[in-house]
């Protein structure tokens, strides 16, 4: 087993990679009532081309699928759900889906080894029937309509239209009615059959754990499967240059929504993502100029949220909020990175944010399940978690200048609206 | 864990919880105050105001700068009713020295005197808060009131709550009213809050590793130095019984939305202070979890919704079941959800799904002291409510409820409103 500790947060992580390919890694938490284990697959709704190892065809199947498997997974052979039988041992239990992998988890005080044994059984047992994911079309066709409902979903949608040709990351993770209603089983075990192969997935447990231990405990639960190859995604070609400048929504809120995306090409730089934030901090960030002028003339009345999200196979910079007038809060945002290009980054500014951004990482080991999934999370994308503490100190102000000319640039901004 | 509380002054106390299990030490303030029409929106826009400055640190950029300084102390307001009371809450999250990249910074010392000035000295010019300041604030405090459109789900249970306590303080929304805004100026804003910070109760929480000398340093705070001793008038919520209404409401709204939002008011009727507990299992059990009654029947087998289940507002005895549903849907899981309040009353669960309820609520409570945040909560949920059941007393409570007592929480159990948000 390797051993990472950082002496920064004062936190160890311990890691192995199993002989069936499955990546362990064990975060212990003296003291803590709370345990959380989460096993996740690197795979999401990116995901909708491939080729299956050993095979030579392109596989293409319907958009929704990975989300609509996360549904699926819990229905077990005998005739119970996995969800019910977790939450009668009193722990809380739950999956999700994104863009580049999809989690099974939970998180309890009592019974983890019995809540360990319902997990890895059914993760590792899928049983689908065409009764029983016809059923589930019903669940999640509400699921799709609730988030027509979310104004901040549809503002975010919208900016990855603007900002994508082909890119999946345009896709809705859920898929649509129209693509839901193509899933059937047989699509259903291909997929599961491809990615939830042991090398193609990880697990993290955080909590009041001995590593060596836990580490058994995991391989006693483990069917006996080889690693399969690699499975080759297949990805649209992706033209740098976006769609359009604009777009805009109408629906019903009291007010405008507003995201601002800065298209980027993808790959996961851990540096390049605390420059990121750094910068746009520096931009409009809650002591900056450009935010105190926004706030004052009474155009936008909360900080926006900021964020860099990036994959392999895309990267963008994302401000988001609302506002009375969005046109504006662009115009100034295009503003405030030219001026910073011209004039130049504040040292002072610049010490301050740094430290900004320190206690920010620092802040993200208080929790059993914050940590666990911001190690799975990052473990897709290559990068041990540790590492932002490590490379802030690389972090320079030419460093930053280079960054803010390389990605913030004028033609790759898009502004999406959602307004009455 | 060690939780202790003192009385500085009348009126006023500190709280501290002394924990080594996380990375931030994390300060809050609360100030408790009665609900009402005339001050709910002057509340709200002084949790805004204060935001803008203080007395060194006269203006948001400012607080913004020294915060990011202070490795990026997290400082946020929330504005809260909890049973007949408005709570005007005050955060203040720092990294523990500790795990600080130099030593002797004294973060806990530091963020403390931070968070009083803020709260209790405020940026003031001639006897006012800043006109320019005001008005900016009035006009978020605007925004806020009329932003309550854009969670369709959160919109629909406000509504339902508002119907449910039509002229009652319960009723009223939390950032208050935009036609009492206009009335609000930078001078009477001030005097009403010189008035509220002397009259109204505070509560003062610290947790994290927590040095000795923590309550030297509030004690001798200048800014605590000069509050006065006070009786404070807020609501101990321990309301039980109510005047149940005839028959139940029917509310129906119009609004662009995709999917109906189908909520559900229940009141209920207590004699005992602990048959709370009790109601706590029943509603985990009615819509409390994926195991219960809504979430199984009317999501799982009926394939009716994707969200499906009821929450316990403890402080106001009320349960709210709560169903996302395709609007034509609408009959069909009006009549399934009144099925399964019905099932409760007499008593169609099982023995398991009892103790599967407490499972789940026992872990729920074992998490108490992980979360820094939850037990701030908790304990502030203690002190409002003048009670002192200790984390362990709580659990054994929820171990001793049987089934015929979740059943007699089912017989008082009657539906007030029944609300409808569709196109």
């Amino acid at each position: 087993m390797q051993v990472i500790e950082n002496l920064k947060v004062k936190e160890k992580v311990y890691t192995e990679k199993l002989e069936n390919g499955l990546t362990v890694m064990i975060i212990p938490k003296k003291g803590m009532q709370k345990k959380y284990m989460i096993w996740g697959t690197h795979y999401g709704s990116n995901e909708s081309s491939f080729v299956v190892p050993g095979e030579d065809e392109v596989t293409t199947v319907p958009n929704g699928v990975a989300h609509f498997l996360e549904h699926k997974l819990f229905e077990q052979e005998n005739g119970t759900n996995s969800l019910d039988i977790l939450t009668a041992l009193g722990v809380e239990a739950n999956a999700y889906t994104t863009n580049d992998h999809t989690a099974y988890l939970f998180e309890c005080t009592d019974n983890f080894y019995k809540a360990m044994d319902e997990l890895m059984n059914y993760v590792q047992h899928p049983y689908f029937t065409d009764e029983n994911v016809e059923k589930e079309k019903g669940i999640i066709g509400q699921e799709i309509m609730m988030y027509d409902d979310y104004p901040e979903w549809r503002v975010y949608l919208n900016a990855m239209q603007a900002m994508y040709h082909k890119n999946p990351v345009k896709i809705d993770i859920v898929g649509t009615i129209e693509t839901i209603s193509k899933i059937d089983k047989d699509i259903l075990y291909k997929c599961y059959n491809t990615f939830y192969n042991p090398s193609n997935m990880t697990m993290v447990l955080c909590g009041d754990f001995e590593p060596e231990n836990i580490i058994e405990e995991v391989k006693k639960r483990l069917i006996d499967t080889k690693p399969s190859g690699e499975i080759k995604g297949i990805y649209p070609e992706e033209p740098d240059e976006i769609v359009q400048e604009k777009i805009e929504q109408k629906l019903e809120v009291s007010q405008p929504l507003y995201t601002i995306g800065i298209k980027d090409s993808g790959g996961c730089d851990v540096k390049k993502h605390i420059a990121i934030e750094i910068l746009l901090n520096l931009i409009i960030g809650r002591s900056s100029n450009l935010y105190k002028e926004l706030y004052n003339e009474g155009i936008i009345f909360a900080q926006p949220g900021l964020e860099y999200e990036f994959t392999n196979i895309y990267a963008h910079v994302l401000i988001d909020g609302q506002s009375n007038n969005p046109e504006k809060v662009y115009q100034k945002f295009k503003e405030e990175v030219n001026r910073l290009k011209t004039e130049g980054i504040n040292e002072e500014d610049f010490t301050r944010m740094k430290k900004m951004i320190y206690g920010g990482y620092i802040k993200e080991y208080n929790d059993v399940a914050d940590i666990a999934k911001m190690f799975l999370a990052d473990c897709f994308k290559a990068i041990n978690s540790f590492d932002y503490l490590e490379e802030i100190e690389g972090v320079t102000v030419e460093y930053l200048e280079q960054i803010l000319k390389d990605v913030f640039k004028e033609e790759k901004m898009i502004l999406s609206i959602v307004k009455n | 864990m060690e939780y202790k509380q003192i009385e500085l002054k009348k009126g006023i106390k500190l709280h501290t919880i002394n924990t080594n299990q996380f990375k931030t030490n994390l300060i809050s303030i609360f100030i408790t105050t009665k609900l009402n029409r005339e001050n709910v929106t002057k509340n709200a826009v002084i949790s805004a105001i204060l935001r803008r400055g203080s007395k060194t640190m006269p203006s948001q950029e400012e607080i913004s700068k020294q915060m990011e300084g202070m490795y990026g102390a997290s400082f946020d307001c929330g504005l809260d009713k909890t049973g007949d009371n408005q709570v005007l809450k005050f955060y203040l999250e720092t990294v523990n020295d500790n795990f600080l990249p130099q030593k002797g910074e004294d973060m806990l010392k530091t963020s403390m005197e931070k968070l009083l000035e803020i709260v209790f000295n405020p940026h003031i010019e001639n006897e006012s808060f800043k006109p320019e300041y005001v008005e900016q604030e009035k006009n978020n405090i605007k925004q806020r009131i009329e932003g309550k459109i854009d969670n369709k789900a959160r919109y629909a249970l406000d509504r339902c709550i508002e119907e449910m306590y039509k002229d009652a303080p319960f009723g009223l929304y939390k950032f208050g009213y935009v036609e009492d805004l206009e009335s609000i100026d930078g001078k009477n804003l001030y005097e009403y809050y010189q008035e509220l910070i002397n009259t109204c109760k505070i509560d003062i929480f610290v947790s994290g590793m927590i040095e000795d000398d923590v309550n030297q340093v509030v004690t001798a705070n200048e800014n605590i130095e000069k509050l006065k001793e006070r009786t404070p008038e807020y609501i101990v919520p321990k309301e039980l019984n109510k005047n149940l209404p005839r028959q139940e409401k029917m509310i129906t709204d119009s609004m662009e939305v995709t999917q109906g939002k189908l909520i559900l008011g229940l009141d209920i009727c207590l004699d005992k202070e602990d048959l709370r507990y009790d109601t706590l299992i029943y509603n985990s059990i009615l819509g409390g979890s994926a195991n219960s009654k809504m979430f199984q029947n009317v999501r799982e087998k009926a394939h009716l919704a994707y969200v499906a289940s009821s929450t316990y507002l403890r402080y106001k005895n009320n349960i709210f079941v709560n169903c996302g549903i395709e609007i034509g849907n609408y009959e069909k899981a009006l009549k399934l959800i009144k099925q399964q309040i019905e099932d409760m009353k007499k008593g169609d669960f099982t023995e398991e799904d009892l103790q599967n309820a407490k499972k789940g609520m026992i872990a729920a409570i074992k998490t108490i002291d992980d979360e820094q945040d939850t037990g701030i909560t908790y304990y502030f949920g203690q002190e409002l409510s003048e009670s002192d059941i200790s984390v362990q007393e709580y659990m054994n409570k929820i171990e001793q409820v049987r089934k015929e007592d979740v059943v007699h929480i089912a017989e008082n159990v009657t539906i007030n409103t029944v609300y409808f948000l569709r196109d």
